[in-house]
């Protein structure tokens, strides 16, 4: 490779592009394809990752503060494409990456041989999969906005995948208005602080972070960028799109609602810890939300019967668990600054055991037709290899959710109940994080033991062609492909087990990502599964109580049956809410009423006058010398130009209302001969008389006055009096002004003056060439706005004539016949 | 003179004001021209009284004398006069096209007739 493609931005570009290239590149092969689109399509994150090393191999980690390398993009706005290649970032990367590259393989075997089904889904899917590196990747605030929207749109995308399902619609829709408000939320606070500080890149905000005023602006752009993660994060209380979002294929669950793009939420709270961890706001703001999400996700999920939605609201429950670790972090530090101590292995534990439980889920379902938790009763028993090997995974993974010894999980729960441990130590109060986490631990524990209680179950004994709910017109639609339902989770679960049973593996893979590990009992790195038991402290007990109190819980009849989410109610109200006032508020403005709206035009112009008035009283003095006498031909062009116009109105006859139009509009010719316009008058007098023809004609066609009473006067006569005064006060005000400027004060006026023949150094030399200044600025140097209004002419040349296209209603009976004539 | 022409410009103004604000639609267009009138005589006051203080008058902005009126405010009002004309035109093709379709120039009929048609309702698609 050439060295400007080894540069670091650039190499980071392209293995952020790399997805959505393979994507559409996938999706761009001819003919029927169903095993060389995924494969072209998993090229595009196996790049990424490949990219990424040689970028990690070439220039390192950035550690914070350092400043990165940029390509310019808009230097006017601050905005520069660059990117930093941080523990957090890459860590994330390789999450997006590696997931990603598992997701597509697996969805060659979910959509099975339908390959147009295929050729639609990779594209979005990469698409999803480049956003999302952007987003953990990028440095500047606004390209971490601008990737955080494009994840939005292609979750809703990715959601709204069934065409058919006006459910699958309106989830969609709910999750991309829930997490593109909070995305207008994260702007908002990006702005005010990029506005504030003047600092434009996590790497130069968070080596400044120090030097922020912790109070005012700073603190309201964290609560804003807090609302977008929170948003996106699925937290209480606007988690509900997230179990909706389960109308989604499942290979989209597994990826963007558990593994990924809930992640972002986590991932930018993550971000913001160094740099808003010193506000006062920060522990009891995220820990409080984060606490109460990860309740709440837990006990809903011990409520539902339908696998995805159970996985969907653990996964609730454990973004509420990440975020308020990271709330945690305000109260700890590492080096002085905010931070948390293995943070990263935290969300790797989530990742890798809430996939593969997605995966195995969407796999039961093709396989057995079983998505709900009475479908797998007795699975196991009548199943063969393929659906057992899921069903496996699926009890591994569901043994790493409960928390169980020997697993990642294990020793992430002893990390966080350590966490607040350290935290607590400071502030008390922050023990109720631990007490939420063993409620959350031990309802996971339940649902592990309801799962492996239900699958193992003597059940009815049905073969599973003749399982309960299967698809009757389908059946299970498997090849030889099939294995990759149930082997990309598998790969997943194992992580788990390698995490949990050879620690060393893990630290050595994880270290150079982890920049804080500095809790004296993990200082070496994660321990040996027996370690804690040889040194049983107090997060040995809190787990040995979640997982006594969740077997019993889920062993017991209690807290067995379906319940529905009450914050299921709030977006639909919402949203018939938001439909129903825009209504309202339409039709309260837009009555329809022509008078309606000019009242309210002139009534605005009003108050602007008033207004201007208000501030500048000097508006309302009148102007020294009032002389109208100077000139009796101005007086009396001036008397005929009032008396007609008083007179339009006064006048019913028609066609003499049109001559005195036509006489008021001849006296301000004689206005403008006075004027010393000669342009004009010739200009005006010309279009007067072809208005007064033409008005003349039209009414010949038009229905007669309407003699019924008029709109009330006073009421029209005041709103217009008033108007016309003020409107006439500041045409005495200008042309006063313009009257006691001293001569030689330079104006537009004077410079065409000047430059109407001959050039000067301002023009470069160039002149008008012109002796009459008028003609020199129209044509010259007001050139293109004469063409607008040569444009503005041919338009309504061409309105009039596409409302008259063949005159044939002219000559015939009206088109439609008016209904309304003889009025009510 | 530019109090004659600011007189002018309030007479016009509320003139052509009160004429949009009646019910018939060929009024609001004569409303709306003698508008364009108001306008351009407000622009062109702005250029200053043209009466010199001896008692004569200023000369047309063509180069070859001196003491010439503001050439400016008479290059926008050309481009407004004819912008003016172009709206005219327009509107009254529009007053035929409507008296021809619906019958009446009424303003308020013509707002009670699209009432016919139900607007969305809070419906969730």
């Amino acid at each position: 490779m050439c060295p400007v493609m080894m540069a670091s931005p650039i190499l980071v570009l392209l293995a952020v592009g790399a997805p959505v290239l393979a994507g559409l590149a996938s999706m761009v092969l001819p003919g029927r394809r169903t095993l060389a689109r995924p494969l072209v399509a998993a090229v595009g994150p196996v790049l990424a990752l490949v990219l990424l090393t040689i970028h990690l191999q070439r220039h390192g980690l950035s550690t914070n503060g350092t400043p990165t390398d940029a390509l310019a993009w808009v230097p006017s706005l601050h905005l520069d494409v660059s990117f930093l290649v941080d523990g957090l970032g890459t860590f994330f990367a390789l999450l997006i990456a590696g997931v990603g590259v598992l997701v597509v393989l697996y969805s060659r075997a979910f959509f099975g041989p339908d390959d147009t089904a295929l050729a639609r889904f990779l594209p979005t899917l990469g698409f999803f999969t480049s956003a999302m590196l952007g987003i953990v990747l990028a440095d500047h605030l606004l390209l971490t906005v601008l990737f955080w929207e494009m994840t939005s749109i292609s979750s809703f995308l990715l959601i709204g995948w069934d065409r058919d399902d006006p459910e699958a619609g309106r989830r969609a829709l709910q999750a991309f208005v829930t997490t593109g408000l909070g995305g207008l939320s994260l702007l908002g606070g990006v702005l005010l602080l990029g506005g504030t500080t003047d600092l434009w890149r996590w790497s130069e905000v968070i080596g400044g972070a120090a030097t922020l005023d912790p109070s005012g602006a700073v603190a309201a752009s964290f609560a804003l960028m807090f609302a977008g993660a929170a948003a996106k994060s699925a937290q209480w209380p606007l988690h509900d799109w997230l179990p909706g979002a389960m109308r989604a294929p499942t290979p989209v669950s597994a990826y963007l609602h558990s593994a990924t793009m809930v992640k972002a939420g986590v991932f930018l709270v993550g971000r913001m810890l160094p740099v808003f961890g010193v506000l006062a706001a920060w522990v009891p703001l995220v820990t409080a939300i984060g606490t109460s999400t990860m309740i709440l996700g837990a006990v809903l999920a011990l409520r539902q019967h339908d696998l995805k939605r159970i996985f969907a609201y653990t996964t609730v429950s454990q973004l509420g668990l990440l975020i308020a670790t990271y709330g945690m972090g305000g109260a700890t530090t590492s080096h002085g600054d905010p931070a948390i101590d293995w943070d990263l292995t935290q969300i790797a534990n989530h990742a890798l055991y809430k996939a593969p439980l997605f995966l195995v889920a969407g796999a039961l379902g093709v396989l057995a037709g079983a998505k709900r938790l009475p479908d797998l009763f007795g699975l196991w028993r009548r199943s063969r290899s393929g659906t057992r090997a899921s069903l496996l995974v699926l009890l591994l993974a569901g043994y790493a959710l409960a928390g169980g010894p020997g697993t990642l999980s294990f020793v992430a729960k002893e990390l966080f109940f350590d966490a607040v441990r350290h935290a607590a130590d400071g502030r008390p109060v922050l023990a109720l994080v631990g007490a939420g986490g063993v409620i959350a631990a031990a309802c996971n524990v339940a649902i592990f033991v309801r799962l492996a209680t239900t699958i193992l179950g003597r059940g009815p004994g049905l073969r599973s062609d003749e399982a309960p709910n299967a698809p009757t017109n389908s059946g299970p639609i498997t090849d030889r492909w099939s294995i990759l339902l149930w082997l990309p989770a598998a790969l997943l679960v194992a992580l788990q087990y390698v995490g949990g049973l050879l620690p060393p593996v893990w630290n050595a893979a994880a270290r150079p990502l982890e920049v804080n590990r500095h809790a004296e009992a993990f200082a070496d790195g994660l321990p040996w599964p027996w370690e804690p038991f040889l040194h049983p402290g107090l997060p040995l007990l809190l787990s040995a109580i979640a997982i006594v109190g969740g077997t019993a819980l889920g062993l017991s009849p209690r807290l067995r049956g379906e319940r529905i989410d009450p914050h299921s109610g709030l977006w639909p109200a919402a949203y018939r809410g938001i439909l129903r006032g825009g209504h309202r508020a339409f039709h309260s403005v837009q009555t329809g009423h022509l008078r309606l709206y000019l009242t309210v035009v002139f009534g605005a112009l009003l108050l602007g006058i008033g207004w201007a008035a208000w501030i500048n009283p000097d508006m309302l003095s009148t102007p020294d010398s009032m002389s109208p006498l100077e000139s009796p031909t101005g007086l009396l062009l001036g008397a005929v130009v009032c008396s007609t116009a008083i007179a339009l109105p006064l006048v019913e006859e028609r066609v003499v209302r049109v001559l005195v139009l036509g006489a008021s509009g001849f006296a301000v010719v004689g206005l403008y001969i006075l004027y010393q316009a000669p342009d004009l008058a010739l200009t005006q007098l010309m279009f007067e008389i072809i208005s007064v023809i033409l008005f003349l004609l039209v009414l010949r066609l038009l229905p007669p006055l309407d003699r019924r009473p008029q709109v009330r006067v006073l009421p029209r006569l005041a709103l217009a009096s008033v108007v016309g005064l003020s409107i006439g006060w500041m045409t005495l005000l200008a042309g006063h002004a313009a009257e006691q400027r001293a001569s030689d004060t330079p104006t537009l006026g004077t410079f065409f003056e000047d430059h109407s023949l001959e050039g000067s150094v301002i023009t470069n030399g160039r002149g008008g060439e012109g002796r009459n200044i008028v003609n020199v600025i129209l044509v010259d140097f007001r050139g293109f706005d004469t063409l607008g209004e040569i444009t503005v002419l041919a338009t309504a040349a061409l309105g009039v004539w596409s409302m008259l296209p063949s005159r044939r209603w002219l000559r015939d009976e009206p088109v439609q016949s008016a209904t309304t004539e003889d009025g009510p | 003179m530019t109090t004659v022409l600011a007189v002018c410009v309030a007479v016009l103004v509320t003139v052509s004001i009160y004429l949009m604000l009646s019910r018939e639609l060929k009024s609001v267009a004569m409303g709306v021209f003698v508008l364009g009138h108001g306008a351009n005589l407000a622009i062109i006051a702005m250029s200053g009284s043209p009466v010199l203080p001896g008692g004569g008058l200023r000369n047309p902005p063509i180069l070859g004398s001196s003491d010439l009126v503001d050439a400016l405010p008479q290059a926008l009002i050309l481009t407004a006069i004819v912008i003016n004309f172009a709206v005219m035109g327009f509107l009254l093709t529009l007053l035929i096209v409507t008296a021809r379709r619906t019958g009446t120039l009424n303003v308020d009929e013509l707002a009670t007739l699209g009432r016919s048609n139900p607007g969305p309702e809070g419906d969730d698609r």
